[in-house]
């Protein structure tokens, strides 16, 4: 577990789902922070089919780019400046409309 | 009409709105990041109850700023939203926003303290999952509170690595190893000329002293000389390789931490057409500006990492220059004087100059290969951006070589790639990088749904 | 040095002219002020669209009476889009499958039919679809979309390496093209034209029989600076590229109402233009920069974007990347200039409205004009002979 426990009091967990799997994650957290606790580093792959992950997690480098699913439809954001919340859907890859 | 928008709540921002408040103007500031504090104090999530978090000696002043800053109710705090446009139109400016606070902002001045960026330096195996900045893992520990895994090696040539190595040891993590390029004479060499001077502002000097006793006692392996090669795994990162006296060296890692240095931000300033230079000696742009912060574009300042990456204690007194500044010109009464924070900056000079002699990656860069990818986004690798400089007339520029292959044409605006770009442009044409034409800075500045423009 | 033909501009015009000239042997020179294709031939949208506009459609109007001869230019285009590839020897991004110009309601449809028959009439075979089989071809189109007219040669290229292709071959031809060389200065000198040159710190000149001004939104002022008046006006643009997506359309969109163009790259992104307006810089004495990337209007993209996630409303989530602008030319009468200049014997323009759509093909002609010493009938309707009398007055210098 790499969350830091000592002196640390989060809020209950709760779960996303990424990719169709669930994972823990602590409201607060970002959707970055849930994945790399969960040793998830691939956020998403490129041209070639090759994994890649999180590399600035300042929302500088748009590696870290996941679909969101909203109300109408995915989007993309960046899961460094993602808060988890209750019931966030996320995927690695583009989701066929 | 708001009287200042501030942009980046980190210390340069802070400083500038504690004189802004004072003088009455109405401040708004806008950053990334749910919480103010910048990267250096970047803030566990408010649900989160962290004990002793950041208590330091030296982040104290910080830590003092920042409280006052989320004391203040004066002050409009709009978290968690991105500047994705900046347009001067006529006397006054106007920002497109995207996130928690999306729209447009209208502001008779600007404060760009938008801070700094690990400088993304491609080598082997660079976009492996697991090969993050140093930033990267340092915001994980600072905020998160997570350790981004194990085992974890930190390379490159910036001496923040030592400060990292011991916060990850702080959180009761382990470190595998610190490479760092350079020697212990090549860094002892760069920084003599500076430490005469650098002693009016020791502590950081003593910092990195206690960090080096304490990892050497943590039994933390800290090479100097060791040059990284690049990285290795099978779909995610499982081993760093290094040259070490000789010899190549392979060592297990999960987590690789890479800092050779950092790029100010400098896409907001340029996108509104402020005049910028080639930062030295790391590169990337800085933008220019007078003794009070004031950059080429009427009613446009600039503080902090923007203007040149120099740390947290220019970055809080060039955002007071700023906020002084902004009430001056603005007719209002700044609680601070003008002529003491100047001095004050100034007296940090000679530190910021060892640490950038120090910390120079230049001679020391690690070794791309053709397969490399140089742009990280439209995964275009060196050899294909050589074939294309090749191609074009010895004079081109950095746009043509994007027009062509392109290099800088995703998701990330060319903020990892461009830097790297221009030094191979002027490295071919042997000139110096600033005389290289770089992209144009494009809207936006972040990227942002179509329904997020068309509401 | 004296040369047969000097080009300026080394955008699509310039150096497609290059290459066709150097083919028939006349060694021509062509220098830019820049880099190559660093102007609108490469900021454009990359479309080749071929359907006529609807000001072709008001009866009695000068337009009307002009859209049989811009159909029958349209369909040289295409025939001369279709070659390219196998001419320039290299792959460039050229897609021509088809183009819908959409409609969104009745009062569109009617429109659409009406143009439909006009351009059956003189001979371009476009097609009224109704919405179904438009969402057929695009099943993404909005649910409102009532019809559309098909044209099955309209397409895209890829804006970005055209340019190159012609210059490249021109070169191979025994053109000369000299980059970051700027026109300093262009006179009349007995039967020939004298250029000052200057190229990195040097200053040159050099004589040559027919000068090219290829030079986009930069001919008005250059012809003014020899006291000449070539009607065009600047017409500064935008366009915006979302990310990557899987294929999905290969198709050029248009809209018979709004302004609109989409497609699809072979990168996968979304290019969205379509004629929406960016502001020029200023120069001090606010007369606006030629040289300065114009400046975009937020209110012009919201627009844009607007009118394109109307008719395929999935665009509403992806990510925009980035905006652009870029400046081209329109003429008074809203057609091309290309040709000589009657008051001016050798000095030739080719700038004004369509041009990467029309710009490989009137290339071809402008260098048939020089060549064979004749104006193409074909291009007729664009010969800057419309607008002789605006330098009645002129004395050229």
């Amino acid at each position: 577990m790499s969350r830091i426990v000592d002196g640390v009091t989060r809020p209950a967990p709760i779960t996303v789902e990424i990719d169709g799997a669930m994972i823990p994650a602590h409201p607060g957290e970002t959707l970055a922070a849930a994945m790399v606790a969960t040793e998830i580093y691939r956020m998403r792959d490129d041209r070639s089919g090759a994994p890649r992950g999180l590399l600035c997690n300042m929302g500088t480098c748009s590696e870290c780019f996941v679909w969101i699913a909203m109300e109408d439809g995915w989007r993309r954001r960046r899961a460094c400046l993602t808060p988890v919340e209750d019931g966030l859907r996320i995927a690695t890859h583009e989701v066929p409309l | 009409m708001i009287d200042i928008a501030i942009i980046g709540g980190g210390p340069a921002g802070q400083a500038a709105a504690r004189q802004t408040l004072a003088a009455g103007l109405s401040t708004t500031m806008i950053d990334e990041q749910a919480r103010p504090g910048g990267q250096i104090l970047r803030q566990p999530p408010a649900a989160f109850a962290v004990k002793g978090w950041m208590a330091g000696r030296l982040y104290r002043p910080l830590r003092h700023l920042l409280a006052q800053t989320e004391a203040d109710t004066r002050l409009d705090w709009r978290g968690s939203t991105s500047v994705a446009g900046i347009e001067r139109i006529a006397d006054h400016f106007r920002l497109t926003l995207s996130g928690a606070h999306g729209g447009t902002l209208l502001a008779r001045r600007v404060l760009i303290a938008a801070g700094c960026y690990d400088m993304p330096v491609a080598m082997p195996g660079w976009t492996l999952p697991g090969v993050m900045s140093a930033g990267a893992v340092q915001t994980m520990l600072k905020s998160q509170q997570l350790v981004a895994g194990q085992p974890i090696v930190l390379l490159g040539s910036h001496p923040l690595l030592l400060v990292l190595a011991m916060q990850i040891l702080d959180a009761g993590a382990e470190v595998a190893a610190v490479l760092m390029p350079q020697t212990y004479g090549r860094t002892m060499r760069a920084a003599l000329p500076h430490l005469a001077g650098a002693m009016f502002a020791p502590s950081p000097l003593i910092a990195a002293g206690a960090a080096m006793a304490r990892l050497r006692l943590a039994g933390v392996p800290l090479m100097m000389g060791a040059r990284p090669i690049g990285f290795t795994g099978d779909g995610r990162l499982e081993a760093v390789d290094y040259a070490w006296r000789g010899r190549t060296h392979r060592i297990a890692a999960q987590v690789a931490a890479v800092s050779y240095g950092f790029l100010p931000q400098s896409d907001l300033p340029r996108q509104v057409g402020a005049a910028v230079r080639w930062a030295r000696p790391a590169g990337g742009w800085e933008t220019l500006c007078d003794g009070a912060m004031r950059s080429s574009v009427p009613g446009l300042y600039v503080a902090g990492e923007t203007t040149g990456v120099a740390g947290a204690d220019a970055a809080m007194a060039e955002g007071e220059i700023a906020g002084i500044a902004i009430a001056l010109d603005a007719g209002a009464q700044p609680a601070s004087d003008m002529a003491r924070a100047q001095a004050r900056r100034a007296r940090l000079q000679p530190f910021i100059d060892l640490l950038r002699a120090v910390a120079d990656p230049r001679d020391v860069w690690p070794q791309a290969t053709p397969e490399t990818l140089l742009c990280r986004c439209e995964d275009i690798s060196v050899a294909q951006v050589e074939a294309t400089m090749a191609r074009l007339s010895p004079m081109a520029d950095a746009s043509a070589v994007k027009h062509r292959c392109r290099i800088g044409m995703g998701l990330c605006q060319g903020r990892s790639c461009e830097h790297a770009l221009v030094r191979r442009i002027a490295a071919a044409q042997g000139c110096d990088p600033d005389a290289v034409a770089p992209f144009r800075v494009r809207f936006p500045a972040r990227p942002l749904t179509v329904d997020e423009i068309i509401g | 040095m004296t040369h047969e033909v000097l080009i300026i501009g080394g955008g699509l015009l310039g150096c497609a002219a290059a290459w066709h000239l150097a083919r028939a042997g006349l060694a021509p020179r062509l220098i830019e002020a820049r880099g190559i294709n660093a102007g609108a031939s490469g900021q454009n949208a990359g479309s080749l669209h071929f359907q006529i506009e609807r000001r072709f459609l008001e009866p009695g109007g000068t337009a009307h009476a002009q859209g049989g001869d811009i159909v029958r230019l349209n369909r040289l285009a295409i025939e001369e889009w279709a070659g390219l590839e196998d001419q320039l020897g290299r792959p460039l991004d050229i897609h021509m499958h088809g183009g819908l110009m959409l409609a969104e309601n009745e009062a569109d449809l009617a429109l659409l039919s009406l143009k439909v028959a006009r351009e059956n009439e003189l001979g371009l075979p476009t097609q009224l679809l109704s919405g179904a089989e438009a969402r057929d071809l695009v099943p993404r189109l909005a649910p409102h979309i009532c019809g559309a007219a098909w044209l099955a040669q309209e397409g895209h290229a890829n804006p970005r390496i055209l340019a190159d292709a012609f210059a490249d071959a021109a070169k191979s031809s025994g053109a000369s093209i000299e980059t970051q060389s700027r026109l300093l200065d262009l006179r009349r000198d007995g039967d020939h034209w004298q250029a000052t040159i200057e190229q990195s710190g040097q200053i040159a000149t050099a004589r040559a029989r027919h000068v090219i001004l290829a030079t986009g939104h930069w001919t008005a002022r250059i012809a003014a600076r020899m006291g000449l008046n070539i009607p065009l006006y600047l017409a500064p643009l935008m366009m915006s590229v979302t990310d990557r997506t899987a294929p999905f359309l290969p198709y050029l969109i248009q809209h018979v109402g709004k302004r609109l163009s989409m497609k699809q790259t072979d990168d996968g992104n979304m290019v969205i233009g379509g004629g929406w307006a960016s502001a020029p810089q200023k120069m001090a004495d606010g007369l606006p920069d030629l040289d300065a990337p114009p400046h975009l209007v937020p209110d012009n993209l919201r627009a844009n974007l607007a009118v394109a996630a109307g008719v395929m409303p999935c665009l509403r989530g992806r990510s925009l990347i980035r905006s652009w602008t870029g400046m081209t030319c329109i003429s008074a009468d809203q057609l091309p200039i290309v040709g000589e200049v009657p008051a001016a014997p050798g000095l030739h323009v080719a700038a004004g409205g369509s041009m990467f759509t029309l710009g490989p093909l009137l290339a071809r002609m402008l260098a048939r004009s020089i060549i064979e010493r004749a104006m193409p009938e074909e291009i007729a309707l664009f010969s800057a002979a419309r607008f002789a009398h605006l330098n009645a007055f002129v004395v050229p210098s």
